[in-house]
């Protein structure tokens, strides 16, 4: 086991190899896909998922938390979602390696940089789903809501937020994989993560395909975390006519 | 037997809210909307009073502001002027969401809330009030029953329920705290024709024991006709063209336009304001199966019936089939000789008795209680009488005293 693993891979100014568990083994020097070196080297990688996991949790998290709050603004102040949309749709199209660049003289290198960067990225699938959330709600409803009695505030969390709720989740779930991709960049940023671990190695088909296939694993586990969230808080989506 | 157990017969659930809750007085005083840009006012001084535990019902072309006229009354619309007083108090000096727990609200999209049970919906208001949990459940159970639904509803989903099914529920959730005052937007609207009719009937009966105060809107006069204790007629720019009972307006429009909207049929729309039991009904001969033929010419020749045919009821006394002359031939009388009844429940407006008697090409209908037993024998002729100019007070006054 190496220390290596753990350590951002640009931060030792050069590109790291460790194959030292499967020297010697034909299938390791031939660069192919070695099951046995895969098993055996596991452990190297678990670090690096973890702090993927980190990457992609809190860039989403703090993604959402900002993007909640500004659609809940615009939901009074309509004329903001234009302006907040264009604004992300902006963040969205700067290349991931150019964000990270631009930020280091402000933020330096690691986990802050990279962060700025995934929530930003964030921001226009979020605050574009909970507002087609609230704008889903139909308008008898609301109007319902109010004359029966309802406050503005509970009409907000009683009603259009659960209504709306299918299409935050939706959108969580592709901030999420979406945001899964991009964290494989953050080592550029200093910030770790499983793509340390593939331009470790390049040409070693077993650490790409390994690396890759815990990426693949995290999307899938945090889009089932999601589905059974919605599922446990949208019951009213699942029922059909008795 | 003391006082208390006197007044309150069975159980209720929520004593406070029915005791403490009678109906209330509504009085619009030169209500005044006009929108922003707008040429003309929507509602132009608008004034009237719906006494307590009596159906208003706001009726005109779609335009005229009735249903401004009645958003403005829980403050889902701004006024511009004028009063509108709830028992004497002005609904301006009431914290808007206070204000509209206590008033009722039905519109015609029904606004189920989509997430939440049936039960939950209906106990929306009591929960806002701060009820306990059993006494919501006491009294959404009870509200199910009383719009008709089983409590195999109380945990399904709105998008579960058919529309009639869903307005039932939307007429449930406004009556669960027992409010002073209902608004209803057209709210039997967008439901077809003959679940409308039912749920209008329904209404009628649970408003009967209820006698909660209504504001009730729609374009539809037949509706208002058959609803309203009073109609307030509106025209284009909020006028109130006129203010009257159902009776009233239909003879006596007040001008042109009142009597275009009622519709030159007006006097026979007055048939939708009487009911078969306001009517005297014509006394006949009663007859079993199998009585003898001889029995019952003399029962025909000795009595002085209005009704020249013997009709054969059954042993519940419910109608089977009316006999004429051929009938009596056979030495005992059978009910398989005889013609088709046409039956007419004791609470059909006269409207529809009138109908009935025409699609059986007879002259005679027989009257039933709701338990389908032979009260009495309304004929055509009765019931064109009533259309005639100084009968109007037989047929049409007492009614809608009764409905309430």
């Amino acid at each position: 086991m190496s220390v290596s693993a753990l350590v951002p891979p640009l931060a030792q100014g050069d590109f790291f190899t460790d194959r030292s568990a499967g020297a010697g083994n034909s299938c390791v020097a031939g660069d192919g896909l070695c099951p046995k070196w895969m098993v055996d080297n596991f452990d190297q990688y678990t670090g690096p998922l973890v702090r993927h996991a980190e990457l992609t949790i809190v860039a989403v998290a703090i993604g959402f938390v900002i993007a909640f709050a500004l659609a809940l603004i615009a939901e009074r102040r309509r004329w903001l979602v234009g302006p907040v949309t264009q604004f992300s749709a902006i963040l969205y199209t700067i290349p991931t390696l150019a964000a990270f660049f631009l930020l280091l003289p402000i933020t330096g290198r690691g986990f802050v940089t990279a962060q700025v960067a995934l929530v930003a990225y964030t921001l226009l699938i979020l605050f574009r789903g909970v507002r087609t959330g609230l704008d889903g709600v139909p308008p008898e409803t609301v109007d319902a809501a109010r004359g029966v009695g309802l406050t503005e505030q509970q009409l907000m969390w009683q009603v259009k937020l659960p209504l709306a709720l299918p299409q935050i989740i939706a959108a969580l779930r592709v901030a999420s994989s979406t945001t899964v991709g991009l964290a494989t960049l953050a080592f550029f940023a200093g910030a770790g993560g499983l793509g340390g671990k593939i331009y470790d190695d390049l040409t070693f088909k077993s650490n790409v395909v390994l690396a890759s296939l815990l990426c693949v694993l995290l999307a899938v586990v945090l889009e089932i975390a999601l589905v059974l969230v919605q599922r446990a808080l949208t019951p009213w989506t699942r029922a059909v006519n008795a | 037997m003391s006082a208390e157990d006197a007044r309150t017969p069975g159980p209720n659930p929520n004593p406070d809210a029915r005791d403490g809750r009678p109906a209330a007085t509504l009085e619009l005083k030169d209500l005044l909307k006009h929108y922003p840009g707008a040429d003309a006012p929507a509602v132009d001084r608008l004034s009237l009073t719906v006494p307590a535990g009596e159906i208003c019902v706001f009726v005109g072309p779609s335009g005229c502001g009735k249903t401004t006229a009645m958003r403005m009354v829980n403050r889902m619309i701004d006024r511009d002027g004028g009063e509108i007083l709830l028992d004497g108090r002005d609904v301006n000096e009431r914290d808007p969401a206070e204000l509209r727990r206590e008033i009722g609200y039905v519109i015609q999209q029904i606004g189920l809330f989509p997430h939440r049970t049936i039960a939950e919906n209906i106990g929306t208001v009591p929960s806002l009030l701060g009820w306990p949990k059993r006494q919501i459940a006491d009294r959404t159970a009870e509200l199910l029953e009383l719009v008709g639904l089983g409590p195999e509803f109380a945990s399904r989903y709105p998008v579960q329920l058919s529309g009639g099914q869903r307005q039932r529920v939307g007429v449930a959730r406004a009556l669960a705290a027992d409010p002073p005052l209902l608004l209803m937007d057209e709210p039997f609207g967008a439901i077809d024709p003959i679940t409308r009719d039912r749920l209008q009937n329904e209404f009628l009966r649970l408003q009967t024991s209820l006698g909660r105060t209504i504001v009730f809107v729609t374009h539809d006069i037949d509706e208002a006709i058959k609803m309203g204790d009073r109609i307030a007629v509106l025209r284009t720019g909020g006028h109130l063209a006129q203010y009257a009972t159902p009776a009233e307006l239909l003879l006596d429009p007040a001008d042109d336009f009142v009597e275009r909207f009622v519709g030159s049929d007006r006097a026979l729309k007055r048939l939708a304001l009487g009911r078969a039991r306001d009517l005297q009904l014509l006394s006949f001969v009663r007859v079993h199966d199998n009585d003898p033929s001889d029995w019952v010419r003399s029962q025909l020749a000795a009595a002085d019936h209005p009704v020249p045919f013997p009709l054969v009821v059954d042993a519940d006394d419910r109608p089977v089939a009316w006999l004429d002359e051929h009938d009596l031939a056979r030495e005992r009388v059978r009910a398989s000789d005889g013609s088709e009844v046409a039956i007419v429940d004791e609470d059909a407006v006269l409207r529809d008795a009138f109908s009935t008697i025409l699609q059986h090409r007879v002259r005679y209908a027989v009257v039933v209680d709701p338990r389908g037993k032979a009260l009495g024998v309304l004929s055509a002729d009765r019931i064109a009488d009533v259309l005639l100019p100084g009968d109007e007070q037989e047929a049409t006054a007492p009614v809608h005293e009764e409905t309430r």
